[in-house]
């Protein structure tokens, strides 16, 4: 029997590369795949689902084929370099450490070598598969002999449930009537929470003065955030701006689903799972034309060329005086929601994994 | 599918033109943007310059060079604590002998680095001496006019170009509505407010930056045109050295450069004399600016004179004496009025 075992430097809950991991790992297995996870780091409550990958050599079998989840730095790439067999990535991108720079030293360093084992990986691979075009550029640039482009794995269904109504009715009660505008990523430099932050401030000169952003996501570079909202605590809108962070999947939805606009400024996103999670909820989105956002959301949004904030302001404002508008990007968003479901992404990935180990899948 | 993105586009066009009425009508106040923009960098250390950033890094390194052998003992079991406790009792004198090292090693390199910055700052504080002051706003160079000789070669140019054009140092705007009546798709930029407001109550599409402020934000390869004037003309080397290097990287493949400047003669004999003694640089000839781009991949293809109105003319007669005059005449021209303005338009090739 054929096995096709993923590679991944740290398996997580509620995480999008270790929920794709884990469900990859289920359509392989289904495929009649023989298919393991093996890991750098696993979090307690996957530690019966993972094995450290210095054990694989003792395990190896010919006609194996390898997929390394490729997302950040880990000596896990150094040692795939270092092995025989069919090596496939899956690559979800990595942040330029310019991005970085001036904020955290240490993650420039980070991304940087990332960065590295990218290059040194990409030709080294039998197949690179990416989650978006913009991705597969990369692999393709870097010497990647070929690549397929493949979504993640995103089961937003299973993953998020129902929206967990009392927290949409806390929400609800603190904010009124005011509009809310909604961006869900972590504190990053990449992610531009400043420009939200300037969007908010003229949107409310302009045209609603209690207007509301609320931001989620983990604080990953805790000196950008400091500085975000120091400089929301400078425009007056300490009170209008919301973080919230370890949300449940309920509780996201409710954040979602209580939005009136969910705006994205980031300028670089190798896919950006949280457009998805927008169309789900039937929330409209705003989103600045960077990285692979514009293939990810196609015609689900109003895409800006730059993210000046009035430019931005005037498109939520638009969003919310047109309920044509606001019906016809939701509309959009449920269809193009479609291309991503997880059982054609389930079956795309098997398809093309079928052409590296040799054989075609049993299940679709 | 085609119906849906003719439809969102028609819905951009109307927000833009949202945008464009708003800052007409003085809600968004010209640098509005800009200044939030500098508002966040107060707030981050990528904001911190020079001096201040180094200041800022070394207080963090000075503030990491401390190692706490006080390991924490704190535990949800109390079993843990104990163990903890002990632990921490039993290895003391280890963790001591290494951290002391440690503690020594980070103070040598922590003092090296504050060393390093006095040196810094004093080279700086040099450098501070021979630096320009800057010229009072009154001597600014005059902004593009819509009415002026080059106006019409800059349009004819960039007539046909698909892509945005920008127009530095725009003034009243009055070029950027000229590129509009030729179906270009242009906006300007000018550092002064002031100078900007005829335009902004005409509802141009004008924003108050320094020309190259605004080309560090705009995208690689988003323009299809750039117009530079006025200031460009007296440039230090480095800052012209970064417009360069900004122009042939925001400008597309295919994309149209225009340059106007004065002639250096004509500088020399007619700028204001506070901007001779005190510009930190001066204007180029157009042979030094076709240099200049050919390598950075532009190719010159047109060089314009003019603002020659002041060129005395020749004598009538066929005389010897008449000319003498006239040879006079020529070389008076040359030195002193000859054309006093030059326009240079390049294409980038790669």
């Amino acid at each position: 029997m054929t096995a096709v075992h993923q590679f991944v430097p740290a398996l997580l809950p509620r995480d999008a590369t270790g929920d794709h991991t884990r469900a990859l790992r289920d359509a392989l297995r289904a495929a009649g795949w023989e298919s393991d996870i093996y890991v750098e780091a696993a979090h307690d409550e996957l530690q019966d689902e993972a094995t450290y990958f210095e054990k694989y050599p003792s395990r190896a079998r010919p006609g194996d084929v390898l997929l390394y989840q490729l997302g950040t730095s880990s000596p896990v790439a150094e040692f795939l370099l270092g092995r025989d067999e069919p090596l496939v990535l899956d690559y979800h991108n990595v942040t330029p450490a310019s991005f970085y720079e001036g904020w955290e030293e240490h993650t420039v360093e980070k991304v940087a070598l990332a960065r590295r084992q990218v290059a040194a990986l990409a030709p080294h691979a039998v197949l690179g598969i990416a989650d978006s075009a913009f991705n597969a550029r990369e692999l393709e640039d870097l010497g990647c002999p070929a690549t397929a482009v493949v979504p993640i794995l995103v089961d937003l269904q299973t993953a998020h449930g129902a929206a967990d109504a009392a927290e949409l009715a806390r929400l609800t009660a603190d904010h009124g009537d005011a509009t809310v505008l909604l961006f869900v990523g972590r504190l990053s430099p990449n992610k531009c929470h400043e420009r939200l932050v300037e969007a908010l401030w003229v949107y409310r000169r302009l045209y609603d003065p209690d207007a509301r952003l609320h931001l989620v996501g983990p604080t990953v570079t805790p000196e950008y955030a400091e500085a975000v909202f120091a400089f929301a605590d400078e425009l007056g809108l300490a009170d209008a701006v919301r973080h919230a962070e370890g949300l449940t999947g309920a509780e996201l939805a409710a954040w979602y689903g209580d939005a009136d606009v969910f705006v994205c400024l980031s300028e670089h996103e190798g896919f950006c799972i949280p457009l998805l999670e927008a169309m789900r909820a039937d929330t409209p989105i705003v989103a600045l034309d960077a990285g692979a956002v514009g293939e990810t959301l196609a015609d689900a949004g109003l895409l800006l060329e730059e993210a000046r904030p009035a430019t931005v302001a005037a498109a939520v404002h638009r969003i919310r005086q047109d309920d044509g508008l606001a019906a016809f990007l939701t509309e959009a968003g449920r269809r193009r929601l479609e291309d991503f479901a997880a059982p054609v992404t389930r079956q795309r990935f098997v398809e093309v994994l079928a052409g590296v180990a040799g054989r075609e899948p049993v299940v679709a | 599918m085609a119906d849906r993105v003719r439809y969102l586009d028609e819905v951009m066009a109307e927000i833009d033109a949202e945008v464009r009425r708003r800052r007409a009508s003085g809600d968004l106040p010209a640098g509005l943007e800009r200044e939030l923009d500098e508002l966040f960098l107060e707030f981050s250390p990528v904001g911190l310059q020079g001096r201040a950033r180094l200041r800022e890094t070394l207080s963090l390194v000075d503030g990491s060079a401390y190692v706490d052998i006080a390991v924490p003992t704190a535990s949800n079991k109390a079993v843990g604590s104990y163990i903890k406790r002990v632990m921490r009792k039993g290895l003391g004198w280890y963790m001591n002998f290494i951290v002391t090292q440690i503690v020594k090693f980070a103070w040598s390199v922590s003092r090296m680095f504050h060393v390093v910055v006095d040196h810094i700052e004093d080279l700086e504080a040099a450098v501070e001496a021979h630096r320009s002051p800057d010229l009072p706003a009154s001597v600014a160079p005059s902004a593009s006019d819509g009415g002026s000789w080059w106006a019409a070669a800059a349009v004819e140019a960039l007539a046909g170009v698909t892509e945005r054009v920008v127009v530095a140092d725009c003034g009243d705007a009055s070029l950027v509505e000229a590129l509009l009546v030729a179906g270009v798709d242009a906006y300007g930029v000018d550092p002064s407010d002031l100078a900007l407001e005829p335009a902004l109550d005409r509802g141009v599409d004008v924003r108050a930056e320094p020309a190259l402020d605004h080309l560090e934000v705009v995208a690689d390869e988003a323009l299809g045109g750039i117009v530079l004037t006025g200031s460009v003309q007296w440039l230090r080397p480095n800052e012209r050295e970064r417009v360069l290097d900004l122009v042939s990287s925001r400008l597309a493949v295919d994309g149209t450069f225009v340059l106007h400047s004065a002639s250096p003669a004509a500088w020399a004999a007619s700028a204001p004399p506070v901007v001779r003694d005190l510009a930190p640089g001066h204007p180029l000839h157009p042979e030094t600016w076709a240099h200049l781009l050919g390598g950075r991949g532009f190719v010159v293809t047109a060089t314009v004179t003019g603002g020659d109105d002041r060129r005395l003319a020749h004598v009538g007669g066929d005389t010897a004496d008449s000319a003498t005059v006239n040879a006079a005449i020529d070389a008076i021209n040359d030195q002193l009025l000859g054309p006093t303005e030059y326009l240079v338009v390049a294409t980038r090739e790669r």
